[in-house]
């Protein structure tokens, strides 16, 4: 993975120094809450509920045994023990002080790690495929891209104070595991192998889809630019953000994102006015030289991988001499993914163990343990998935068995990924200042009703996401079953949303209809579960049958033990 | 509209120093659309007007003749509202060179970013090569931004600090973006 130099640590040293001041001045009150707040959100400290949190980057999910070492010492020393894994591929810290925050910062920087624009109304941190560099779809290693654009965009001057914050996925594999079009921009990395491409090129090119996301008003992204090469992305991106600095609405917090802009102006109108400003950039120094992509692309060359075997299903069982082989073949249906390479697997371990606090934490004992398992099986390194799982992306199939054993005395080897339970969720309302609702206890009522793995691995294939507000941090828009925490009078309601998708057909779900009490939820669940199980063709996953029947028997279900039905909200406004 | 605090100059390549502000700031709007410029003592004071009252007092076919008298004798300055479109009119810029000794752009609240585009576009776009002055409401953590997009000269919000100030601008001796400024340091370094 990527190695800091004399440059990137600078500027995080540099970087913690600053931030050490603003602290300061906080506390010595010559820098105001108000003012101090952007400072604050741009180096990832909210003030939730109790406490502050602390969101640390962790670039396109990729992250060192070392470095997840250090996040399980600041979970211990600075806070309680755990950190929670996001959507956008970060941590978080959920009980920090302000007067610790410095000394965070600094034991992050020792790992080459900060929390840089993790958020606040700038560029984000750039999330991609968890699995690039190792998936056996991916026609183009997203890594060097997402690096190259993470430093381009670190501290950007021009962009430090956006209408609202801007995110940035990169997804160069077949199948689509970054929510592309669910971002403000998303860039698809390609490889043309036709055409005359100069020496720079190396045919990587990158399709631009601009205006996509969640929140209250969900929307698809538009594709307003193909076929850049890869190397102008600086300037193109220059010219789309100039665009959205000065002409995105900042009249209203609610309509800032771009995707009103992109809406209001039409996506065809959008792509010209950033071309327009791109004229006069395209041919400046801004854009990406050979050296740069020679200095960053040398550290995602393949590890030291040995000439192995591919070994079968059948030859990786049989490691178990017999023993748990029902459960370990569950295992490797559902947490062992394909890889590039012969006799190699990639590995997700499951944060999602059921009835337990919050989907994607771990506790400080588990991050050091997995730091440990990713030293013996994966070449020290570790991933974090959109879903809020991690990965070890280099397992050799011959050790699967072995590893799995481990990842059970750690409680993160339940074979739920993909199904039911592996429900992504924000930390709602028992942290979170903005959620109408909480979310973990309904995740966890929700893992606690289909605690049956024979079940959910007949169910297949669903997704369930939970947000505790409309921000849709925990991407509810996009489940297959979406619930959403909505207030009402004071009280806590959730909504669902039927028909969503991630992935190459991503689709935003429909809400159903008037919303139920916390109370309600499973059964509501269970009621839409089970019209799926009777109304089913023979191998048809759950929004396979859910496009082809339509909302009307699932809605039935899902209201039949309901009398006094609220009135509906409506949908997303 | 004071003139108290004094201003923060950083010339490009030049160093960083404090002196008395020479330049009232006026809001144009005191009296309407048809507002006067306020009384200058000749030779003595100088003015920042919004550049929308510029447009209207001063082109072609209606050159508002002791506008022009102070604008030729270097007292008239404008400043850009942060909704200002300055590519829209660039031909008046571009005619300004003539007048303005500088131009300014302005924050109506610290995280509002758009004066930032308008200063960067000023100098990659509109070829701007004398002072561009940021004004409103500029706070000591805008400055090293404000310096990198274009900015080198900052009439800081009355409450701020000018000797924390002063310290914002070498915070970095490292950038991995090209601005006004400098270019990114990893250009030298490979």
């Amino acid at each position: 993975m990527y190695k800091y130099d004399h440059i990137d640590q600078t500027l995080v040293d540099q970087r913690v120094a600053q931030f050490r001041d603003q602290v300061a001045r906080r506390l010595n009150g010559t820098l105001a809450e108000e003012e101090f707040r952007p400072l604050r959100l741009q180096n990832g400290l909210y003030h939730q509920r109790h406490a502050y949190m602390l969101r640390v980057a962790i670039p396109y999910g990729l992250l060192s045994s070392t470095q997840l070492r250090t996040l399980a010492n600041i979970s211990e020393k600075y806070d309680r023990g755990y950190g929670h894994f996001t959507t956008r591929q970060n941590i978080q810290f959920n009980w920090i002080t302000l007067e610790d925050t410095p000394h965070i910062l600094a034991d992050l920087a020792k790992v080459e790690m900060h929390a840089i624009q993790t958020s606040g109304n700038c560029i984000r941190n750039i999330t991609s495929d968890a699995f690039a560099g190792v998936a056996g779809d991916e026609y183009v290693d997203t890594r060097p891209v997402c690096e190259l654009l993470r430093q381009w965009s670190t501290l950007h001057p021009e962009f430090a104070h956006l209408p609202r914050k801007f995110k940035f996925a990169v997804n160069g594999a077949k199948e689509d595991r970054t929510v592309l079009l669910c971002h403000d921009v998303g860039i698809e990395l390609k490889k043309n192998k036709d055409g005359n491409h100069g020496e720079l090129t190396n045919g990587l090119t990158a399709d631009i889809y601009a205006g996509g996301g969640m929140g209250r008003t969900p929307i698809l992204g538009s594709l307003i630019k193909q076929g850049l090469l890869w190397q102008l992305l600086p300037s193109y991106l220059t010219a789309l953000l100039r665009v959205y600095n000065r002409f995105g609405r900042r009249d209203n917090l609610y309509k800032a994102r771009i995707k009103i802009l992109v809406k209001a102006l039409g996506p065809e109108e959008f792509a010209r006015q950033v071309e327009g400003e791109w004229l006069h950039l395209q041919n400046g120094d801004d854009n990406f030289t050979r050296a740069e992509w020679d200095r960053v692309a040398k550290h995602f060359t393949k590890p030291a991988y040995q000439t192995l075997p591919t070994l079968s299903n059948e030859q990786i069982i049989a490691k178990a001499n017999g023993v748990d082989t029902v459960a370990f073949s569950r295992w490797l249906e559902r947490n062992v993914k394909a890889h590039q390479i012969p006799g190699y697997a990639s590995v997700i371990l499951s944060l999602k163990p059921h009835g337990t606090v919050a989907p994607g934490d771990a506790t400080t004992a588990q991050m050091n343990a997995i730091a440990n398992l990713a030293d013996q099986y994966s070449f020290g390194e570790l991933r974090v998935t959109h879903e809020q799982n991690l990965v070890l992306a280099d397992v050799e199939q011959a050790k699967l068995f072995e590893l799995w054993q481990a990842a059970k005395q750690q409680q993160v080897a339940l074979p739920n990924v993909g199904l039911l339970t592996d429900i992504i969720a924000c930390p709602g309302g028992d942290f979170c200042s903005l959620a109408n609702a909480k979310s973990l206890p309904i995740a966890k009522a929700i893992q606690e009703r289909f605690d049956d793995l024979d079940y959910l691995f007949d169910l297949g294939d669903i997704s369930l996401n939970i947000s505790g507000c409309i921000n849709s941090c925990g991407h509810h828009h996009v489940g297959n079953i979406g619930v959403l925490g909505v207030d009402k009078d004071g009280q806590e309601w959730y909504q669902i949303t039927l028909g969503g998708e991630q992935g190459n057909d991503a689709a935003i779900g429909k809400v159903i209809g008037p919303s139920f009490y916390a109370d309600e939820i499973p059964n509501v669940i269970t009621n839409v579960i089970n019209t799926y199980v009777q109304e089913r063709n023979d191998d048809e996953s759950f929004i396979q049958t859910y496009r082809r029947l339509g909302v009307t028997p699932f809605k039935e279900a899902a209201y039949k033990n309901k009398n006094n039905a609220e009135k509906s909200l409506g949908t997303a406004s | 509209m004071s003139a108290q605090q004094p201003i923060l100059h950083f010339p490009l390549g030049g160093k960083i120093c404090l002196a008395p502000n020479e330049w009232q700031l006026w809001s144009g709007q005191d009296e309407g659309a048809n507002s006067t410029l306020p009384n200058l003592e000749p030779g003595s004071q100088k003015v920042l007007v919004p550049f929308s009252w510029w447009r209207s007092h001063f082109h072609a076919h209606h050159q508002n003749t002791d506008v022009l008298a102070k604008a030729k004798n270097g007292q008239i300055g404008v400043w850009f509202a942060a909704d200002e479109d300055v590519l829209k009119h660039a031909e008046l810029i571009e005619e300004g060179k003539e007048y303005w000794p500088l131009v300014a752009a302005h924050f109506p609240i610290f995280r509002d970013g758009r004066s930032f585009s308008t200063a960067a576009i000023l100098r990659d776009r509109l070829s701007w090569n004398k002072e561009i002055r940021m004004i409103g409401d500029v706070l000591i953590d805008q400055l090293l931004q404000g310096a990198r997009v274009g900015f080198d000269s900052f009439e800081l919000r009355q409450d701020q600090d000018l000797a924390v100030a002063q310290k914002q601008f070498d915070l970095f001796s490292v950038t991995t973006q090209n601005s006004w400024r400098d270019k990114r340091t990893v250009m030298s370094a490979l």
